[in-house]
């Protein structure tokens, strides 16, 4: 009797802890319910709260909740009741798959970029198309066309752009061992050339070892990408004659890695930088090895601090620029001018009156007293303005800066971003400056806006068999006829099917718009 | 064992393998000093020093960082709830489960057995998964960190496997001693299987504490993250386009900070095993009467 | 009455062939019932989704669901099978995982051998806790770790070469080093967490048995060979029968921060190609479809090495 006891202690445990398990679930499950309802219920009456469900991403580990008093005053201001899911950016991908494959769409879906699974969803009619309406609105009818134009499905608008700056490459240096050296700010090539070549064998940081060299480089491929472009090279799709030409099939794209090769052979580049760990990128520039990091602009204020930190008697060594110049002036390469966009699926917002309600909500996201409540929280909590000096309290203070922190990645910034900034030292006006002026020289990619069927099924291949051959050839595994041959592979590989598609996609978006 | 008389070749065997133990030891455990060398270090020695085991100027900064809000200590609470009561569910099942199947003569044992295996090499994938989880209500619950996940198979087989090479005698005495199979399985069986009991309490526990895929798609309140998806969140490198990264991927906390939290994310459980390890002795049993 | 029933009881037991199915069936009952909440586990988690294997014949949209999703056959297999690169996909992996089972599958069994062999309790406990440690050091780090040891621009591996070989070698870069840095870093991370299973198996082993053979006038090596390894022998079959099973699955991670321009020729495995097409690129079929070969590829295997367990003597899964 006493083992029957025993055994039917384990089990009943067992069917209570499963029992009990469901049960949590099913109460949850009660709350998405009432969501719902309430939604419903709300689109009519003007007074109550409309409530908005926000899939939305963090960089943060610890984002705030509904017991933030931004998020009250967000609340109050837009007359929401909002709930957040928080997706770790780490794994966004995954969360943001899994999330479009459940069906349990929230009000307002980030998208983090044109995925194929979001494509196909959006074809299949899962979003709202939003153009018809985005002029109604006083902030979203004044969105960028070029932007809105990259962010495009089929010619149709699923999702309203998070802005970012186009401008944002370029290139970081040390001024203060260009001054050292008694030489000038570059302006060309090859001056830019002269620059890394100072910086590795004459001594520039005055110590008399050879401890110094031009630029770092890492595994990540971004710098090659930037400085190519200086000489010509189009940003992924070029147009000769009226044809889109992949950018590696340009004379342009041979000149620039001839210089590459070059750079890397004299030993201005480190020599294991097709095998460096982006985790170690920064640190020779941080710790005064390295005198020229190409890469965006913001690295440089980044940089600046570190080296402050460690050589206090040199705060402002750093100094940007936008490119140099090369056979075609100045250019330079953009950033898509967008990080991800914010859609609103079908499934949860039935009604174009419900949809008007949300892209109200949306469009208050741009108010200026928005944007200042996510960027910076709420006057006298965690920031104070003295005689129009914007100081922040949350420093040294996680738990203030948690109660507003991810805000920002719900945020659009259109037309502009309006949230306060501390007056800003030399370096980031310079860096300011700089972001605006680049808008002028920035290459756009004709081929942006186009879906091709073949780059979603074999684009990422495709892509690595011509970066590798690119590092192959600077360190010189590979000569000329070694990269015609990865082109030949490319071409066959795949390759020519997406030119062809390509450019039939481009000549029908061009028919379209004329 | 430890009184055995050795011979001269075999003390020269002994020195052997004392040294090279230790050299694996320390090859193995080095880095993991350095990890936390870094915890205690500045972020300027972080940068210039890129390998070292005693920080030049030791601070505590990023632990009054990361303890200063309630973010982390959630997480551990979170985590330790998580690895206990599902380890305590995943041995119960385990257990129960392997003792039927490894009695040879029973019915339906081998249908079981290949209803096991093939699960354990097809799955439907994450989709119908989250789907189903979805479905029985258990978004947001603690319960979807554990039930999907409750029996490994390839745990399941090994158990069931070491309750086969328990010799039968034990068991038919037991049987003439009037206990039913249950009591046979509670009170001879069980007792005599401690190592196995004490290694998948840990492979059990270590999966539990190790997994953030689990709460990344099932978890959506973030006041419930476990520790390590914390730690997956400071630590993952975005691989693609880092041109393009959100300016506030590099607001994100600095580099001691992140060794910190890795640091208060493993410690605790590694302290599991040292704790385990005394019971590895008492099931002297095992492949003991095949001999 | 009494006396029958214990005939009858004990009769069952000595020929129990004699015995119906049912019988047995009746015999065992509680058994059955210590089955069932497990049984139920599979049914709902292991089963209900299986469904999902039929979208690798279709062209699944996760926002039609599977009901809607167009049919496509065994399209996405062809594909695969046809890439160009299929050949060299299949060889990485299979030569990533061959070299995994010679050098890692081993590594633990030698390891737990030795450590057996110490005496001294407490500096036996610190080294299986110490080696165990990087078992819980995520890749992210190790690949960071390696990048600073192993580069040929001052990385301290690097720097002792010089001075006592006289040359450098290209670890990171070079194809040839790939595979040995993969296989040296997979048995760096997971020896000590792989004692684990076979230090609990020695736990078993019996003095008597030592004592029986040092009686015969076995040495340590031979008392090692005849006593100790055949106590792990169980588990050493049951462990490489498994490992079998998921013989095509190459870390991931690992693999995906290791691996560059100069590598890539011998660096790319099935499960990197996934990666991009199934979770960056979001085809879920397409992944799905590459996910069911390597499991038939598994259990193939398994059930291959399985059945050749049994014919050799030794208890193989089931």
């Amino acid at each position: 009797m006493k083992r029957l006891t025993n055994y039917w202690n384990g089990s009943w445990l067992l069917s209570i802890i499963l029992f009990v398990g469901i049960l949590a679930g099913c109460s949850d499950e009660t709350t998405g319910g009432n969501s719902d309802n309430g939604a419903g219920e709300n689109s009519s009456g003007a007074e109550e709260p409309f409530e908005i469900e926000i899939f939305a991403t963090t960089f943060s580990t610890n984002p705030p909740g509904n017991d933030s008093p931004v998020v009250q005053a967000l609340e109050e201001y837009t007359n929401t009741k909002l709930t957040f899911n928080w997706a770790p950016n780490s794994n966004i991908d995954d969360k943001f798959n899994i999330t479009l494959a459940s069906g349990d769409l929230p009000h307002i879906l980030y998208v983090p970029s044109k995925t194929p699974s979001f494509i196909s969803a959006a074809r299949d009619g899962a979003f709202w198309e939003l153009e018809p309406y985005l002029a109604d609105y006083e902030n979203l009818s004044q969105a960028n066309e070029m932007i809105l134009d990259n962010t495009r499905i089929d010619g149709k608008i699923y999702g309203i752009y998070r802005q970012r700056s186009l401008g944002r490459n370029g290139i970081v240096y040390r001024q203060d061992w260009l001054d050292n050296l008694g030489m000038d700010v570059p302006e060309t090539i090859d001056d830019f050339y002269e620059m890394l070549w100072a910086f590795t064998y004459e001594d520039p940081n005055g110590t008399g070892v050879d401890d110094t060299y031009g630029t770092v480089i890492s595994k990540y491929e971004g710098p090659w990408n930037i400085m190519q472009t200086w000489f010509g090279v189009p940003n992924k799709w070029g147009e000769i004659d009226g044809e889109l030409v992949p950018d590696f099939k340009t004379a342009e794209y041979r000149e620039a890695l001839k210089f590459f090769k070059k750079i890397y052979d004299e030993g201005l580049v480190n020599e294991d930088f097709a095998v460096m760990d982006t985790t170690e990128w920064t640190k020779p520039l941080e710790n005064g090895e390295v005198g020229v990091f190409v890469d965006v602009l913001d690295a440089g204020e980044r940089a600046r601090a570190k080296i402050e930190e460690q050589y206090p008697d040199n705060p402002d060594p750093i100094r940007l620029l936008g490119s140099v110049e090369g056979p075609y002036g100045h250019r330079a390469l953009p950033t898509s001018g967008y990080s991800g966009m914010l859609a609103i699926p079908k499934s949860k917002v039935k009604t174009e009156e419900e949809l008007r309600r949300v892209l109200t909500f949306l469009d208050q996201l741009n108010d200026e007293e928005v944007q200042i409540l996510a960027g910076n929280g709420i006057e006298g909590r965690h920031y104070e303005i003295v005689d129009g000096e914007y100081h922040s309290f949350t420093a040294d203070n996680e738990g203030l800066l948690a109660e507003y922190e991810s805000l920002n990645q719900i945020m659009m910034f259109i037309p502009v971003d309006k949230v306060l900034a501390a007056t800003p030292n030399e370096l980031k006006q310079l860096e300011a400056q700089i972001l605006e002026d680049n808008i002028e020289i920035v290459v756009p990619n004709p081929a942006e806006a186009l879906i091709s069927e073949v780059y979603s099924k074999q684009g990422q291949q495709l892509d690595t068999i011509i970066s590798d051959a690119r590092i192959q050839y600077i360190v010189g595994q590979i000569d000329e006829t070694g990269l015609d041959e990865a082109i030949e592979l490319w071409e066959k590989s795949g390759g020519n099917e997406l030119v062809a598609e390509m450019n039939e996609l481009y000549k029908e978006a061009q028919a379209n718009r004329n | 064992m430890h009184k055995m008389h050795n011979t001269p070749l075999g003390r020269v065997f002994d020195v052997f393998n004392v040294i090279l133990l230790g050299l694996i030891g320390v090859a193995t455990v080095v880095p993991f000093l350095h990890i936390i060398a870094g915890s205690f270090a500045t972020d300027a020695e972080l940068s210039r020093r890129s390998f070292f085991l005693f920080p030049e100027e030791p601070t505590l900064g990023a632990f009054r960082y990361i303890f200063s809000t309630d973010a982390v200590v959630n997480s551990l609470f979170t985590s330790v709830f998580v690895t206990t009561v599902g380890t305590a569910v995943s041995m119960i099942l385990t257990l129960t489960m392997a003792y039927p199947l490894s009695r040879k003569n029973m019915v339906g044992r081998n249908v079981v057995m290949n209803l096991v295996l093939f699960s354990m090499l097809f799955s439907g994938g994450m989709i119908p998964t989250f789907i189903l989880v979805r479905s029985l209500g258990l978004m947001d619950s603690y319960w979807a960190l554990i039930l999907p996940m409750a029996i490994n198979p390839f745990n399941l087989i090994i158990v069931k496997n070491f309750f086969q090479q328990l010799p039968v005698e034990l068991e038919e005495a037991s049987k003439i001693d009037g206990c039913s199979e249950i009591g046979t399985f509670w009170r001879i069986m069980l007792p005599l299987s401690m190592p196995v009991i004490a290694t998948f309490t840990l492979f059990y526990s270590v999966f539990y504490w190790n997994d953030f895929f689990q709460a990344l798609l099932y978890i959506n309140d973030n006041t419930k993250w476990p520790i390590q998806l914390l730690l997956q969140q400071l630590v993952t490198v975005p691989d693609m386009n880092i041109g393009e990264l959100d300016e506030s991927f590099y607001e994100q906390p600095r580099e001691s900070i992140k060794l910190a939290v890795i640091v208060v994310a493993t410690v605790p459980i590694l302290f599991l095993y040292p704790f385990l390890q005394k019971h590895f002795a008492k099931g002297v049993l095992i492949g003991s009467v095949k001999g | 009455m009494a006396d029958k029933a214990i005939t009858t009881a004990a009769g069952a037991k000595i020929i129990p062939n004699v015995m119906t199915k049912k019988q047995r069936i009746k015999r065992d009952k509680w058994l059955y019932l210590l089955l069932i909440p497990g049984l139920i586990y599979f049914i709902v988690f292991k089963y209900i989704p299986m469904w999902g294997i039929v979208i690798a014949f279709q062209d699944y949209s996760p926002f039609l669901g599977v009901f809607e999703s167009s049919w496509v056959g065994f399209d996405h297999f062809k594909f695969f099978f046809t890439n160009p690169d299929f050949i060299r996909l299949f060889r990485n992996t299979f030569l990533l995982a061959l070299y995994d089972l010679i050098f890692f599958f081993p590594a633990p069994i030698i390891i737990s051998l030795l450590l057996n062999e110490l005496r001294i309790s407490w500096y036996k406990r610190t080294v299986q806790t110490f080696i165990y440690v990087p078992h819980f050091m995520s890749w992210v780090i190790i690949a960071s770790m390696s990048y600073v040891f192993l580069t040929t621009s001052g990385g301290i591996v690097n720097e002792l070469l010089e001075q006592f070989v006289g040359r450098k070698f290209n670890f990171l870069s070079s194809p040839e080093w790939f595979r040995p840095m993969i296989i040296g870093q997979i048995i760096w991370k997971e020896v000590g967490w792989g004692t684990v299973i076979f230090l609990a198996a020695l736990a078993g082993v019996s003095q008597e048995q030592y004592e029986a053979a040092i009686v015969d006038g076995a040495g340590r090596l031979r008392r090692m060979w005849h006593v100790t390894l055949p106590a792990l022998r169980p588990t050493i079959i049951i462990l490489l029968i498994l490992r079998l099973g998921n013989f095509l699955d190459t870390g991931f991670q690992q693999i995906y921060l290791m691996s560059n321009a100069l590598n890539r020729s011998v660096a790319d495995v099935f499960d990197t190609y996934v990666y991009f097409i199934g979770i960056t690129q979001g085809a879920f079929s397409y992944s799905a479809a590459v996910g069911l070969f390597k499991s038939v590829v598994g259990i193939v295997l398994i059930l291959g090495a399985n059945h050749f367990a049994k014919k050799m003597g030794q208890e193989g899964l089931f």
